[in-house]
C-alpha cells in the first residue's frame, strides 16, 4: 500500500493530514495512528479513540474535473466506502455515518483544506465495550463479528481502495452515480421518520435532490432541504 | 424577496451603522450603501455565476418585480462592479454558516479584525463537509452579514471587506 503514514500517537490526524495537504501530498495520501489524543467529530466533539482499538485515520483527496460545488457529494461516497470496507451488512445514515444495528461503527468528518478535501473516518474496530454514553449508540466490528478481532492495517488497506474507487466515481461518472448509490444503500434515505439533530425538527425522509442534500417532509406537511447537520431516530 | 423583508434589512442597515452590506436570496439581491447625505439603494439580479449552481438545492426564488422597480425609482441606482467583487466574500457552496471551528469557541474573525490572504474567516458546512472559506485579499473585515448557524445560498455574501 502506497502513501500511508501511520503514527503510533497524535493530536488528530485531520491535523497531521493538514500539515500534509500544505506540503502538497498526492490524492489518496492517508494519515492513520494508533491513537488520537484530541480526535474529534463535528464541531469539536471528542471521537471516543481508545489506543489500539480503532481505526483512525484521514485521507487528503484531490478530485480532479469535479465542480467546486459538486465537492460536497464526495461525503456520501466516503460513507459507501466505508460501508465496502468494512464488509458486513451496514446501514448508511445521511451523510455518512455507517451503522451495524443501528448502531454506529463509523463516523466520518470531511474538512476543505487549502483546496484539498481532508477526509477524516474513525471506524470502531476492535472495541470490545464504549463508555456508558456511548454504549447504546455505538458497536464495533469486534463485537459484530462474534468478537473476532479485526486486522486494522487489513481494514485501512481495503478502505484505501474503497475510498479511491469511490472517488474515481464520483469524478468520471458525476454526482448521479454517488447519489444513486447512497440511495440504494441506506434506509435514510427516503421513507424514514427522523428528527433533525440541529433544530430538533421532526419529519419523514424523502429522498436525496440532485446535490445530494436530504429532504424531509416535515410534520406539518412543508417540505424543507437539509444542508447541514445530521439526522437521528424519531418515534 | 419581497418589500417587507427590503424594509427590514433597511431598519438593520441603520441600525448597524455598517458603511454598506448585500444579502442575496435566489435571484434578488438587495444592496445597501451609505452615501454621506443619504441611502443608495440597489436591487440587482446576480451576475451570472462561474460554474454549476446547485440547481435543485438552491431554487431561483420567485422574482419581485415590484420591489425591484419601487427602488429603483426611489433613488438612482448605483451599481459598482468592481468593488463588488473586491470586497466581498461569498460562499463557493450552499450550507450552514459557522463563525467558529466549534460551538462556544471564539469566532475565527470580527468585525474590525484586520485579515491576511488565506486566512479562515468562517466555515460553511454542507453534508457534513466543512468548508474553510479563506481569505482571497488583505484587508479589515468591515461587516459580517451572516449569522451563525444560518443557511447560506451559492455566491451568497459573508461579509464586507475593506481590501489594503
Amino acid at each position: 500500500m502506497s502513501n500511508v503514514h501511520w503514527f503510533d500517537t497524535v493530536s488528530s490526524t485531520m491535523h497531521e493530514a493538514a500539515r500534509l495537504a500544505d506540503e502538497g501530498c498526492a490524492h489518496g495520501t492517508v494519515v492513520a495512528a494508533n491513537e488520537q489524543t484530541a480526535g474529534h467529530g463535528r464541531h469539536g466533539r471528542a471521537w471516543h479513540s481508545e489506543k489500539d482499538a480503532g481505526l483512525y485515520c484521514t485521507f487528503i483527496l484531490r478530485p480532479r474535473q469535479l465542480d467546486p460545488a459538486n465537492v460536497p457529494v464526495i461525503t456520501l461516497a466516503l460513507g459507501l466506502a466505508a460501508a465496502d470496507a468494512i464488509a458486513l451488512p451496514c446501514d448508511l445514515r445521511w451523510p455518512n455515518d455507517v451503522l451495524i444495528r443501528n448502531r454506529k461503527v463509523c463516523g466520518i468528518l470531511t474538512t476543505l483544506h487549502a483546496g484539498a478535501v481532508l477526509a477524516g473516518i474513525g471506524i470502531n474496530a476492535n472495541h470490545t465495550a464504549f463508555p456508558p454514553d456511548l454504549e447504546p449508540i455505538a458497536t464495533s466490528l469486534r463485537i459484530e463479528n462474534n468478537g473476532l478481532p479485526v486486522d486494522r492495517h487489513a481494514l485501512l488497506n481495503r478502505l484505501q481502495t474503497a475510498v479511491l474507487s469511490h472517488c474515481a466515481i464520483l469524478e468520471e461518472q458525476g454526482p448521479k452515480a454517488i447519489i444513486d448509490l447512497f440511495t440504494r444503500a441506506s434506509s435514510y434515505a427516503s421513507g424514514r421518520r427522523v428528527r433533525l439533530e440541529d433544530t430538533g425538527e421532526t419529519g419523514i425522509t424523502d429522498g436525496l435532490d440532485s446535490a445530494g442534500f436530504l429532504m424531509l417532509k416535515r410534520d406539518d406537511g412543508r417540505r424543507i432541504t437539509i444542508y447541514a447537520g445530521g439526522v437521528r431516530p424519531a418515534q | 424577496m419581497n418589500i417587507d423583508e427590503i424594509r427590514e434589512l433597511l431598519g438593520l442597515f441603520n441600525e448597524s451603522g455598517v458603511a454598506e452590506m448585500e444579502v442575496q436570496r435566489g435571484e434578488n439581491r438587495v444592496r445597501l450603501k451609505r452615501a454621506s447625505l443619504s441611502h443608495d439603494y440597489v436591487v440587482a439580479a446576480p451576475a451570472p455565476a462561474a460554474g454549476t449552481i446547485y440547481a435543485a438545492a438552491a431554487p431561483p426564488a420567485a422574482p419581485a418585480p415590484a420591489a425591484q422597480q419601487s427602488l429603483a425609482g426611489a433613488s438612482a441606482p448605483v451599481i459598482d462592479a468592481q468593488a463588488e467583487k473586491n470586497d466581498l466574500i461569498k460562499s463557493p457552496i450552499v450550507g450552514t454558516f459557522y463563525e467558529s471551528a466549534s460551538p462556544g469557541a471564539a469566532p475565527f474573525v470580527k468585525v474590525g479584525d484586520q485579515i491576511e490572504k488565506g486566512q479562515v474567516l468562517c466555515i460553511i458546512e454542507s453534508m457534513k463537509l466543512m468548508n474553510e472559506i479563506e481569505a482571497e485579499f488583505a484587508g479589515t473585515i468591515v461587516s459580517k452579514l451572516v449569522d451563525n448557524g444560518k443557511p447560506v445560498e451559492y455566491g451568497q455574501a459573508l461579509f464586507a471587506v475593506k481590501p489594503r
